[in-house]
């Protein structure tokens, strides 16, 4: 048998990403590489960024290129489906403003748009923005169109963003579809939103013949809030390149007096921070020499401000703004306690990070995270009680502490790339036999 | 003359609650109450009663032929007490067919041998005490916490006047040797060691009702065929278990007590096989060779070894502190105090902290009433914690004379409080 080709559709990828979505991909993509010839299609794409085995067409450099394409020969995306006035609207990303949302609504066809306008969109920074869905018309047409031209015998989506794309393939060239699912709208803004992006997931996930959650919670979403059938699930957990040099760094901060308890990662209420202050606040009634950093931005920021002001926390508590990556390792190797209260969290690669610093974490049952660091402290992300307590122990018992961090630098070991290649190869051939 | 000798642990320790990190030094109440009160109801309803009731029937119909041994710890006789005084009732009855031995061990079913031979002493004589007062017979053979055994051990405890101790058959100790014989410890003499015969026993205790074993399903028979071939080269066959494998471990849908109701016809039928308590055997029977253990043993999981209780970080901190404090609690002479310390030395606190099969969930799981490792040394430090400071704080509340009873004190001041709050409001 001659090596297996595979189009992926994705979004973010290494050097230009906003979240946990590049790095997943480009490791999944990366690891494949051994085993699959890749073509991986991307709205915007570095030219000097290159992975062995692997073509990378960013549609960024195909307006430089001028290429040709003739318009209006594919259909925009699969409107049929899609219930476009369906109730109502929430935001995507969470950050867009209020005023934007008509916009979006208003934005996703790309009918009467030139093909030259369609991947001048691509020319623009933000891969994101409130053209979001005049972004995802356009990507819809234009890899349809580029694919004629690709020789691949499966494709594989990641996110909502690709999945109109990946099914309108689907339709056209009955190649099995394969959708990976990093997060969900769900996830992202309530368990109860039902908007385009939904819908576009719903679609994707009805039309895939395998869909990937990053971990079984993310499994156990998708049929509780989508309906699909439980069948062509088969979650794959995301890999880390855990670098165990950084253990030692930290050990040498175990006698300082004031203990610092870490929370990274956008301030959204997807990421549960409400329910940091309240645990924060538990703690501070029983320990006076500690501090909370709550490190990251986003659209809730101001909220927690307010909330930190009002309850006289503001010695107490302190924000970093956004960070970047060496800020971030400055601050992990500071830390004495990580907490992670998301209310839904698809897998949270941020705790891992934190692992990987023999960290204790405290982290949410709602996550992927819970399952691949067994050795870890868990509750309920509502539960502050609980989740207090268990700070309160990582941080004064060291018993405690010592044995978290060495029993879950195991669990990192098996986290890793390969390990999820392998499952999405045995759900390829799966598919192809 | 081959005997085959039963002995059954009765052990129920007093479980702590999920004592919260902002309960110190406010709340000084530890047990779980509620979740021991129903374990006890349980056990006593699907195990102690019924099993007792089919031993007491097995030793009637056999008219003395059938005997058998217990060791029922302190705490477990003092949940009876409190709460199914027809448990310790039917002990009775039992222990006074003549035919029932009843073992010694520590009162709290404690690794104290470990950590403090003088609170070791302490607890088998308090437990030597508490046989005496409600079975009236005085204990002669020993047995330790989970067989917990070595060389040292044994030195120890026929010093402290016993005929001889229970163990487990070790086979990296016993060297291609059966357990079917009365061994002895080095350098000991006149004290017998009697072995557990650990295949013949997990047949009963763990595999019985297991589909996937190839001898399921057991039955009498065949377990007596098994025995059987041992005439001839074996003395006694020990079996030791916990007492729960009937009706509680194996539910009595599995067919147990119809497995223990035939089993003494078919082992009898054999005329070179009979029954005999441990200190008939260790009276009877010369000790045919040493039993050599430099390195502590027990009857817990594949190693057999103190692992269960003693392997990782959180088990050893606990263990270290709990006996770092016997000095300061023995100092303050609160009956009290010392009472509430006894109950944290239990093995079963330590136990629930292992994270030996954690991720695959198993036995340790089973019987752990926390979520996990992690929750078990939370709560049982978090009570320490405020058991340390309550110890501390009793020196310098005696000096200055103030309240007796720190432990009832915090019940009492709290209700003070409420109290002077109700007047405050009427006015």
């Amino acid at each position: 048998m001659s090596k297996l080709k595979v189009l992926t559709l994705g979004w973010e990828f290494p050097p230009l990403y906003a979240g946990g979505l590049g790095p997943a991909c480009y490791g999944l993509t990366n690891a494949l590489s051994r085993y699959v010839d890749n073509t991986i299609i991307l709205p915007r794409s570095d030219q000097n960024f290159k992975v062995k085995n692997v073509n990378i067409i960013g549609l960024n450099h195909l307006v430089s290129a001028k290429r040709n394409i003739r318009q209006d020969k594919v259909d925009s995306i699969n409107k049929d489906e899609i219930n476009w006035e369906n109730e109502l609207f929430t935001s995507y990303p969470l950050d867009v403003p209020q005023h934007h949302f008509t916009q979006l609504i208003n934005s996703e066809k790309s009918k009467n748009m030139s093909m030259e306008e369609r991947l001048h969109i691509f020319s623009e920074k933000d891969i994101y923005g409130a053209n979001i869905m005049k972004k995802v018309a356009a990507y819809t047409d234009i890899v349809c169109e580029l694919a004629e031209n690709i020789e691949f015998d499966i494709i594989h989506a990641h996110d909502w963003i690709t999945y109109s794309a990946a099914v309108q393939l689907k339709r056209r060239t009955l190649r099995p579809l394969v959708v990976h699912v990093h997060s969900l709208e769900t996830d992202r803004v309530h368990t109860q939103s039902r908007n385009a992006v939904y819908e576009i997931e719903r679609v994707g996930m009805l039309y895939a013949d395998r869909v990937l959650p990053v971990s079984k919670f993310t499994k156990q979403c998708i049929i509780n809030h989508y309906g699909i059938a439980e069948e062509k699930i088969c979650p794959v957990y995301n890999g880390y390149d855990a670098d165990f040099n950084l253990r030692s760094r930290r050990k040498h901060q175990t006698a300082k007096k004031e203990k610092k308890v870490l929370f990274l990662g956008r301030i959204t209420a997807q990421k549960g921070p409400e329910y940091l202050i309240e645990t924060a606040q538990k703690l501070f009634t029983k320990m006076d020499n500690v501090k909370v950093c709550i490190a990251g931005t986003g659209d809730m920021k101001p909220h927690l401000e307010y909330l930190v002001e009002k309850n006289n926390l503001k010695n107490k508590i302190v924000f970093t703004g956004f960070l970047n990556k060496a800020g971030v390792k400055k601050l992990l190797s500071k830390t004495d306690a990580y907490i992670m209260p998301s209310v839904s969290e698809p897998f949270g690669l941020s705790a891992v990070e934190a692992a990987q610093y023999d960290i204790p974490c405290v982290i949410s049952k709602q996550s992927g995270a819970a399952e691949v660091l067994p050795n870890t402290l868990q509750a309920d992300y509502w539960d502050t009680d609980r989740m207090a307590n268990y700070l309160f122990a990582s941080l004064n018992y060291r018993s405690l502490s010592e044995t978290l961090t060495e029993k879950t630098h195991v669990n990192i070991k098996d986290i890793n790339w390969d390990a999820a290649a392998n499952c999405v190869l045995d759900n390829y051939k799966h598919l192809l036999n | 003359m081959t005997s085959l000798c039963f002995y059954f642990q009765v052990h129920q320790p007093f479980r702590i609650r999920q004592y919260q990190y902002d309960e110190i030094g406010i709340n000084h109440f530890y047990e779980d109450y509620s979740k021991n009160f129903e374990i006890l109801n349980k056990v006593a309803d699907k195990c102690y009663l019924p099993a007792n009731k089919k031993m007491l029937e097995l030793i009637k119909r056999y008219d003395g032929k059938f005997k058998i041994s217990y060791s029922i710890s302190g705490v477990a006789l003092e949940q009876f007490e409190q709460y199914r005084p027809e448990v310790i009732e039917s002990f009775r009855q039992l222990v006074d067919t003549g035919c029932v031995e009843i073992l010694s061990e520590t009162y709290y079913h404690s690794l104290s041998i470990l950590y403090s031979k003088q609170e070791f002493k302490r607890q088998v004589q308090l437990h030597t005490e508490k046989v005496k007062q409600l079975f009236g017979v005085t204990p002669t053979t020993f047995r330790n916490t989970e067989l917990i055994f070595s060389n040292e051990i044994a030195q120890c405890i026929s010093e402290m006047g016993f005929k001889g101790m229970l163990c487990e058959g070790v086979d990296r100790f016993l060297l291609d040797r059966t357990p079917n014989h009365v061994y002895e410890s080095p350098g000991v003499g006149e004290f017998k060691l009697l072995l557990k015969n650990y295949r013949l026993s997990d047949d009963i205790a763990f595999r019985f009702s297991n589909r996937e074993w190839k001898d399921y399903p057991l039955t009498a028979e065949k377990f007596a065929n098994w025995v059987h071939g041992h005439a001839g080269e074996a003395e006694c066959i020990n079996l030791f278990m916990d007492y729960e494998t009937f009706g509680e471990h194996q539910w009595r849908e599995t067919g147990i007590f119809d497995f223990l109701d035939s089993l003494p016809e078919h082992v009898l039928n054999h005329p070179d096989f009979n029954f005999k308590m441990p200190a008939e055997l260790l009276d009877s029977i010369p000790s045919v060779d040493i039993y050599d253990v430099p390195y502590t043993t027990s009857w817990a999981d594949e190693e057999r070894d103190l692992s269960a209780w003693n392997e990782n970080k959180m088990q050893k901190y606990s263990l270290h502190k709990i006996y770092s404090l016997e000095k300061a609690v023995k100092k303050t002479k609160s009956n009290e105090l010392m009472e509430i310390w006894s109950k944290l030395t239990t093995s079963d606190h330590f136990y629930y902290m292992s994270t030996k099969f954690w991720s695959d969930g198993d036995v340790h799981k089973y019987f752990s009433p926390f979520e996990s490792p992690y929750d078990a040394h939370i709560y049982f430090l978090n009570v320490l914690k405020d058991f340390e400071e309550t110890v501390m704080n009793y020196k310098k509340q005696e000096v200055q004379k103030n309240i007796p009873g720190i432990l009832s004190g915090g019940r009492q001041r709290k209700t003070r409080q409420y109290a002077t709050f109700a007047i405050k409001s009427i006015k």
